[in-house]
C-alpha cells in the first residue's frame, strides 16, 4: 500500500523526498480524530479519577489522591460486581464458544434454506444489546412475561418464576440472555474459519482411515484453532465492556446482585453523579484488561494468532 | 426582468428575517419532562408569546432522567438559558452552584406573592431563607386505589389505617391470580414510600425534620420505628409481588393499571396519567392511611422557575414567571399536568381542585394534625447520598442479607454523621 501511495507521489510530485511527507499528511486527520476523540478523553478519565469531580460541585475540584479508589474497595458492592464480572465474563464466553462452535459446524454444509436459516440465526447480532435487554426483562417479567406465561400454561409451575428479582435467578437471566446474543458472534467467525478449510484434506484423512472424531480434532480444530484464539480472547474483553443487556434488564439490581464493573460504573455516574468515583471505576477494569492483553499478546505470539 | 425579481425577493426575504426576528430569545428548561407536560409548557409559552409578539421562548426537555445532569452543565458553563426549573430535592444542589438569583427583590413587588398557599414560599426558601425559585405545583402523596377491584373482593372503603390498608391487600393477596395488593416501590429512590410507613408509628416527628423526633433525637433507634419498617417489609413480602423490588414510577402506574396492585401511594401528577389510561369509576384518592400512632407524615413536593444569574433577559423571565403564576394559567397547567396548584384562589375559584380525585390532598390540608406535613433535610449535604443510600440498603433487607434492625442501626449512624449529632 504504501509503496504504492509512494507510485503515485512520484508521479504527481516527481520527487521522492515528498513521499514522507505526503503519508503524514495523510495520516495526519485520523491521528487527530483518535488523539482527539480516544487519547484525550482517556487521559482525561483517568486524571479524574484522582480528582473530586462531581456535577453538583464544578467550582472545588481538586486532587484529591487516592481517595477515590479507597471509596470503591470499601463499598461491598464494588466486591460484589468484580467477582459477577469474572462469572459473567467465564460462562458467557464458554456457552457462546460451544454453541456458536456447534452452530458453525452444523452449517458448514449446504442445505435447502441455509442463507434464511443463517440470516435468522445472526440476526441478534444486529440488534442493539440494550434493546435486546429491555426485550427480555419483558419476555421474563415475572407478572406478565410471556416464558412465565408458556410455563404456567404448560404445568411446569404454578406461579410466575421471579426471574429478575430473585437474586440468583437474575444472576442466570441475564448470563442466559448474554449468551443468546453472543453466538452469532461465534458462529459467524467460526463459520467462516471452517469453510476456508480445503475439502481436500478431510479426504485424504479419510483415505488414512481417520474417523468424524479424528477428522475433527486433527483436521479441523488445528485449522481452525488461531481463529478460536484470537475471538476467544478478543470477546473476554467485549464481554466485560458490555453492560447493555444488564442495564436493559436489571441495572445492576436487585442490591447490586446483578452488577458487573460496568454497570457498577454507569450507576455511579446515574445516581450519584460522581464522574471521579466513576472514574476510579473505569481505570480499574482499564487496569485489569491491560494485565489481560499482556498475557493476551504473550500468548498469541506464541501462537502466531494475534493478527487482528 | 430576472435581475429585478430576484433583488425583490432578496430584498422580501431579508425584511421577513429583519422584522419578523424577535428581539427577546428566552431559553426555557423543564426537568419533569413528559409528552403531555411539554405540550401543556408549550401551550402556555405559545399564549405568552401571542401577548408579548417581542418574545421568543424555547423550551428545552430533556428526559427526566438525565435533566440535572444537562441543568447543572449548561449553569455551569454559562450556556444559553434564562428560565430553570428545579425540584426539591434538587434545589439545594442547584442553588450551590450560584447561577440562580435572589427573586425576593421581584417577590417585593409583586402583588400576586401574597396568594401563594401559606407555607409554601418558606419551603422553598431551603438555602438560607432565600426564594431561588417560584413553585409552579405541589405534590404530596395520596392513596391511590382501585373501586372496581377491590368491589369484587367485598371491599367498599378505602382503608383508614395502616393495619387496614394490609389487611386489605393481605386478603385480596393471591399469588397464583396474579393479584396482589399494595403497589411496592423497591427502586427510583423510594425514600418518601419507606418513611411515609414507617414514620407513620411515630407520633412525635419533628414537622421541620423528617428523621427527628421533636426532643431532637434520631427516632432510627426507636423500637416504634422497627415496627414500622417491619410493617412496611411485610407490604413487600405478603402483598407485593417479588418483582415490586425492581418498581419505579412507570412500574408502580403499570401494575396500578393493570389491576394487579390495587393500593397505590402516588403524587397528584399520576392523575394526569392515569385519566388517560383508566376510566373515571376505575380509580379515586383517599387520604394516607394512618399508622398506629393515628398520624402519618406526608412531605410537600414542589417544582418552581428560577431565573439564572447571567441571564440578559432577567425582566422578561421574570415577566413569563409571573404570567405562569396567574390563577387561570396555574389552574390550567394544575388541572391538565395534576399537580396542586400554588394559589390559594385557584382552589376557592375552582371546584375542580376541591372535588373527586383531588378531595383527598383538601381532607389532609384540612386536618393539620392528623396528617402532619414535614420537611425533609434538602439542605443537607448528605441528602443525594441518603436517597441512595437508603434505597441499596433497604434492597438488602428485601432480600434478607440484612435485618430490619441492622439497616435501622445504619441509617442512625448516616443521619447522625449527617447532622454532626
Amino acid at each position: 500500500m504504501v509503496r504504492l501511495l509512494e507510485k503515485r507521489v512520484l508521479y504527481v510530485k516527481g520527487g521522492a523526498k515528498s513521499a514522507p511527507l505526503f503519508i503524514f499528511w495523510m495520516i495526519l486527520p485520523v491521528i487527530l480524530i483518535i488523539s482527539i476523540f480516544t487519547f484525550y478523553p482517556t487521559v482525561n478519565g483517568i486524571i479524574l479519577a484522582f480528582e473530586n469531580y462531581s456535577v453538583f460541585n464544578f467550582s472545588n475540584i481538586h486532587f484529591v489522591g487516592l481517595k477515590n479508589f479507597n471509596k470503591i474497595l470499601s463499598d461491598p458492592l464494588f466486591w460484589t460486581a468484580l467477582w459477577n464480572t469474572l462469572w459473567w465474563i467465564l460462562l458467557s464466553v464458554v456457552f457462546q464458544f460451544m454453541l456458536g462452535f456447534g452452530l458453525a459446524l452444523l452449517m458448514r454444509d449446504p442445505f435447502k434454506g441455509r442463507g434464511i436459516y443463517a440470516g435468522l440465526v445472526f440476526y441478534p447480532w444486529a440488534l442493539s444489546g440494550f434493546a435486546i435487554g429491555i426485550l427480555w426483562s419483558w419476555l421474563l417479567n415475572a407478572q406478565f412475561g410471556f416464558i412465565n406465561d408458556i410455563l404456567m400454561k404448560l404445568h411446569i409451575t404454578s406461579q410466575g418464576i421471579n426471574f429478575l428479582s430473585e437474586p440468583s435467578w437474575a444472576f442466570f437471566s441475564v448470563i442466559m440472555v448474554n449468551i443468546w446474543y453472543g453466538i452469532p458472534f461465534f458462529a459467524i467467525m467460526l463459520l467462516a474459519a471452517l469453510q476456508s478449510i480445503p475439502e481436500e484434506l478431510y479426504e485424504s484423512a479419510q483415505i488414512d482411515g481417520a474417523g468424524v472424531f479424528s477428522r475433527f480434532f486433527h483436521v479441523t480444530i488445528p485449522y481452525v484453532s488461531s481463529t478460536i484464539f484470537a475471538t476467544l480472547l478478543l470477546r473476554v474483553i467485549w464481554v466485560m465492556n458490555f453492560p447493555d443487556v444488564i442495564y436493559g434488564m436489571t441495572r445492576g439490581g436487585p442490591g447490586g446482585t446483578t452488577n458487573i464493573l460496568a454497570t457498577y460504573m454507569i450507576n455511579i455516574v446515574y445516581y450519584k453523579n460522581d464522574y471521579s468515583l466513576a472514574s476510579a471505576v473505569g481505570v480499574f477494569i482499564i487496569t485489569l484488561l491491560m494485565v489481560y492483553s499482556v498475557f493476551y499478546l504473550q500468548f498469541t505470539s506464541k501462537h502466531g494468532s494475534g493478527e487482528f | 426582468m430576472k435581475k429585478g425579481v430576484i433583488v425583490a425577493v432578496g430584498i422580501l426575504l431579508m425584511a421577513i428575517f429583519v422584522f419578523s426576528a424577535p428581539k427577546i430569545v428566552l431559553n426555557m428548561v423543564q426537568v419533569f419532562t413528559s409528552p403531555s407536560r411539554t405540550e401543556i409548557l408549550q401551550n402556555i409559552i405559545d399564549q405568552f408569546e401571542a401577548l408579548h409578539p417581542d418574545v421568543q421562548i424555547n423550551l428545552i426537555s430533556p428526559p427526566y432522567s438525565t435533566a440535572y445532569q444537562k441543568i447543572y452543565l449548561m449553569l455551569s458553563t454559562n450556556q444559553p438559558l434564562d428560565i430553570v426549573e428545579v425540584g426539591d430535592w434538587s434545589l439545594e444542589g442547584v442553588v450551590e452552584l450560584g447561577k440562580l438569583i435572589n427573586l425576593q427583590p421581584y417577590i417585593a413587588t409583586w402583588d400576586a406573592s401574597k396568594d401563594i398557599v401559606p407555607g409554601l414560599m418558606q419551603a422553598v426558601s431551603v438555602t438560607g431563607g432565600i426564594p431561588y425559585i417560584i413553585p409552579n405545583g405541589v405534590y404530596a402523596k395520596a392513596l391511590f386505589y382501585r373501586p372496581d377491584v377491590l368491589v369484587k373482593y367485598g371491599i367498599t372503603t378505602p382503608p383508614k389505617t395502616m393495619d387496614e390498608l394490609y389487611a386489605d391487600s393481605l386478603k385480596i393477596t393471591d399469588s397464583k391470580k396474579n393479584q396482589y395488593g399494595f403497589d411496592f416501590r423497591g427502586t427510583g429512590l423510594p425514600t418518601n414510600f419507606i418513611d411515609i410507613v414507617t414514620t407513620s408509628y411515630l407520633n412525635d416527628i419533628d414537622p421541620n425534620n423528617m428523621y427527628k423526633l421533636t426532643n431532637g433525637q434520631l427516632w432510627f433507634k426507636d423500637p416504634r420505628a422497627l415496627e414500622g419498617l417491619k410493617k412496611y417489609i411485610d407490604f413487600y413480602k405478603y402483598t407485593s409481588p417479588k418483582d415490586s423490588i425492581n418498581w419505579g414510577f412507570d412500574e408502580q402506574v403499570n401494575a396500578f393499571v393493570a389491576g394487579m396492585t390495587p393500593f397505590l401511594f402516588q403524587d397528584p401528577d399520576t392523575t394526569g396519567l392515569l385519566s388517560t389510561m383508566l376510566k373515571p369509576d376505575q380509580w379515586m384518592t383517599a387520604p394516607l392511611p394512618i399508622g398506629s400512632s393515628g398520624k402519618v407524615y406526608p412531605s410537600y413536593g414542589f417544582g418552581g422557575w428560577g431565573i439564572t444569574t447571567y441571564s440578559k433577559n432577567k425582566d422578561m423571565a421574570w415577566e413569563f414567571i409571573k404570567f405562569f403564576t396567574t390563577p387561570k394559567i396555574s389552574a390550567y397547567f394544575c388541572k391538565d399536568y395534576g399537580a396542586l396548584p400554588v394559589l390559594k384562589s385557584v382552589y376557592d375559584s375552582d371546584p375542580y381542585f376541591s372535588h373527586g380525585v383531588f378531595k383527598a390532598w383538601q381532607y389532609m390540608f384540612e386536618h393539620p394534625d392528623t396528617y402532619v406535613f414535614t420537611s425533609y433535610p434538602l439542605n443537607n449535604k448528605k441528602w443525594t447520598e441518603w436517597n441512595e443510600y437508603q434505597q441499596d440498603t433497604m434492597q438488602q433487607v428485601l432480600l434478607g442479607n440484612m435485618t430490619p434492625q441492622e439497616v435501622l442501626n445504619k441509617w442512625y449512624d448516616f443521619w447522625k454523621n449527617a447532622f454532626s449529632m
